[in-house]
C-alpha cells in the first residue's frame, strides 16, 4: 500500500514537471508576445483616411498618447490634403489654381500657381531628363484617352475596347516637355501647346509624401510611418526602437503568399512599389494597366511589378513608374548610377530579380 | 509495473493533454472573441460585427451600390461590391489590428478592432 501511494506521488510529480515545462516554454513565449503587443497597444495609433489622392491613406504612430497622436496626424493630413489639392489634374477647388486650372489654360495663357506647384513640375522635368523620357509628365494627352478608354471598359466590360494606334500617336504630338513653360519669377505655367496636358500620376503623390515628411519633422514629429496608396515613407521609429517593418504586396493576388517580401526600413527610408495588378482594365481577356509606355503608347508588359526603396519618396516613386518602363538590364543599369537607390523586379511570372545593393538599404534581421 | 499503474499513468496523460489542449484553445478564443470588424460610410459607423461569427452582410446604398461583406474563419473580406475598379474584392481577407479594407467609390472602409498586432507596419500596393 505504501508502496502504491508512493508511486502515486512521483508518477504525480513527474507529470507535473512534464507539464510544467511545457506550459512555462508556452506561457514564457505567450507572456512575451502579450508584454510586447501591450506596450504597443499603449501607444500605437493607426488613422486611416480615404480622401487624399484617390486612394488610401494610413497613418501610424507612436506617441505618448492618444492626444499627441491626433495632432500629428492632423498636421500630416492637412500638408497632405494641400498638395493633393494643388496637385490635382480632375477637380476644381475654390480659390485654388492648380494642375487642372494650368491644363484647362493650355494654349491660351499663363496659370499663376503656387511655388510648391512649380517646383514639383520643375521636378517632373527634372525626371524625364534623367530618366531618358521614361517619365513624362507632358505626357496627358494620350494618358487621358487611356483613362477614358479604362473607365469606359470598367463600367462596361462587356464591351470594354483598346484605343486605336491612330489617336494614340495623334495624341503623342502633343507631349513635348518643352512645351512647358515655367516663369519662376512671375510664379507662372503655361502649356504653349493647346492640345497638351499634364499628367503629374507618376510622381505627385511621391511628391507630396516627402514635402509632408519634411514638414513633419520641422514640426519635431517622430515615430510615424506614412503609407499614402503604396508610398510608404517614416520618420525615426517605432516606440521600442525597432525598426518599422514593411512588406512588399505579392502582386499575384490570388496567391496564399500576401507579401512578395518584407523587411525594417531605417528613419527616413522610403518604399514605393508599381504594378500591374491593381488599377487595370481587361479586353478580350487580356489586362492592361494603368502605366503607359512613352516609346510604345501602350501598357508595359516586361513587369508584374516594381519597388524602389531610397530616401526620398519623391524619387521613388518617380524611379518606380520610369523603371517599369524600361527592360530589365537598362533598369538594372539606371539603379546602379544611383547611389542610395535599389529597386525589386517582380516579372510576370513571378520571378523576383533584386539590384546589387537592396540588401544594404534593408533591415532583413527581423 | 502493475497493470492498474499503467492505466493510472495514461489517464492522468491524457487528463493532463486535454487541460493543456483545452488551456491554448480557451487563449485563442479570448483573442479572437475580443475582435471585430467596423464597417463605416463616408466617415459615419455603419455596423460593428464580430470575428468570429461567420456572416455575410450585404451593404447597400440608397443609389444601387453595394459591397458584401463575408466574415469567415476568423477574417472579414469584400467578396462582391458594385464599383467599377473592384479594388476592394481584390484585397485579401484582413484579421489583424487595424487592417482596412477601402471602396473609394462607395467611401467604404472596413477597419479590424481589437485583433492580433500584426508585425507589419504597412505594406505597398
Amino acid at each position: 500500500m505504501k508502496r502504491k501511494i508512493i508511486s502515486c506521488i512521483l508518477i504525480i510529480i513527474f507529470i507535473a514537471a512534464v507539464a510544467y515545462v511545457l506550459l512555462s516554454k508556452r506561457g514564457v513565449d505567450d507572456t512575451d508576445v502579450l508584454i510586447q503587443s501591450s506596450q504597443r497597444d499603449s501607444n500605437k495609433y493607426t488613422a486611416t483616411v480615404i480622401d487624399l489622392f484617390d486612394t488610401k491613406t494610413d497613418i501610424i504612430g507612436y506617441t505618448d498618447s492618444e492626444e499627441q497622436f491626433n495632432k500629428d496626424a492632423d498636421q500630416v493630413v492637412s500638408d497632405l490634403q494641400y498638395y493633393n489639392r494643388i496637385y490635382d489634374i480632375y477637380n476644381d477647388y475654390d480659390g485654388i489654381n492648380n494642375v487642372k486650372t494650368i491644363n484647362d489654360n493650355a494654349g491660351d495663357k499663363p496659370v499663376t500657381v503656387d511655388k510648391e506647384l512649380i517646383d514639383m513640375i520643375k521636378f517632373g522635368k527634372e525626371m524625364y531628363y534623367e530618366t531618358d523620357g521614361r517619365i513624362n509628365i507632358a505626357m496627358g494627352a494620350v494618358l487621358s484617352i487611356w483613362h477614358e478608354y479604362r473607365e469606359a471598359g470598367l463600367d462596361n466590360p462587356a464591351k470594354a475596347k483598346l484605343p486605336t494606334k491612330e489617336e494614340l500617336q495623334e495624341a503623342n504630338q502633343h507631349t513635348n516637355i518643352e512645351d512647358i513653360i515655367i516663369d519662376e519669377e512671375n510664379c507662372t505655367v503655361f502649356l504653349k501647346d493647346g492640345k497638351m496636358s499634364l499628367d503629374v500620376g507618376g510622381i505627385a503623390k511621391g511628391y507630396a509624401v516627402q514635402k509632408a515628411v519634411d514638414k513633419a519633422k520641422k514640426h519635431g514629429i517622430s515615430n510615424i510611418l506614412l503609407n499614402v496608396g503604396g508610398n510608404i515613407s517614416c520618420i525615426g521609429a517605432r516606440a521600442d526602437g525597432t525598426n518599422f517593418m514593411v512588406a512588399i504586396q505579392n502582386p499575384d493576388l490570388e496567391s496564399d503568399e500576401l507579401y512578395a517580401d518584407s523587411f525594417g526600413i531605417e528613419d527616413g527610408t522610403c518604399v514605393v512599389s508599381s504594378g500591374d495588378y491593381q488599377r487595370f482594365y481587361e479586353v478580350d481577356g487580356k489586362r492592361y494597366c494603368h502605366i503607359i509606355n512613352p516609346d510604345t503608347l501602350f501598357p508595359s508588359e516586361e513587369f508584374a511589378q516594381i519597388s524602389i526603396v531610397t530616401k526620398d519618396s519623391a524619387f521613388a516613386d518617380a524611379y518606380s513608374t520610369a523603371l517599369f518602363n524600361m527592360t530589365l538590364e537598362e533598369g538594372k543599369e539606371f539603379i546602379s548610377n544611383h547611389d542610395g537607390v535599389e529597386a525589386m523586379w517582380v516579372k510576370p511570372d513571378g520571378t523576383k530579380v533584386y539590384s546589387d545593393g537592396f540588401d544594404n538599404l534593408v533591415d532583413t534581421d527581423n | 509495473m502493475k497493470k492498474n499503474d499503467v492505466i493510472l499513468i495514461a489517464s492522468l496523460l491524457i487528463i493532463c493533454a486535454i487541460s493543456l489542449l483545452a488551456i491554448k484553445l480557451w487563449q485563442k478564443q479570448s483573442t479572437t472573441d475580443k475582435s471585430y470588424v467596423r464597417v463605416e460610410v463616408d466617415g459615419k459607423v455603419y455596423g460593428t460585427y464580430p470575428l468570429n461569427e461567420e456572416r455575410t452582410e450585404k451593404i447597400q446604398f440608397e443609389n444601387g451600390s453595394y459591397n458584401v461583406l463575408v466574415i469567415k474563419d476568423g477574417k472579414a473580406d469584400i467578396t462582391e461590391a458594385s464599383c467599377p475598379d473592384q479594388i476592394c474584392v481584390r484585397h485579401m481577407p484582413i484579421h489583424y489590428s487595424d487592417e482596412s479594407i477601402v471602396c473609394l467609390p462607395n467611401k467604404l472602409t472596413v477597419t479590424v478592432v481589437g485583433g492580433q498586432e500584426n508585425e507589419i507596419d504597412a505594406t505597398t500596393n
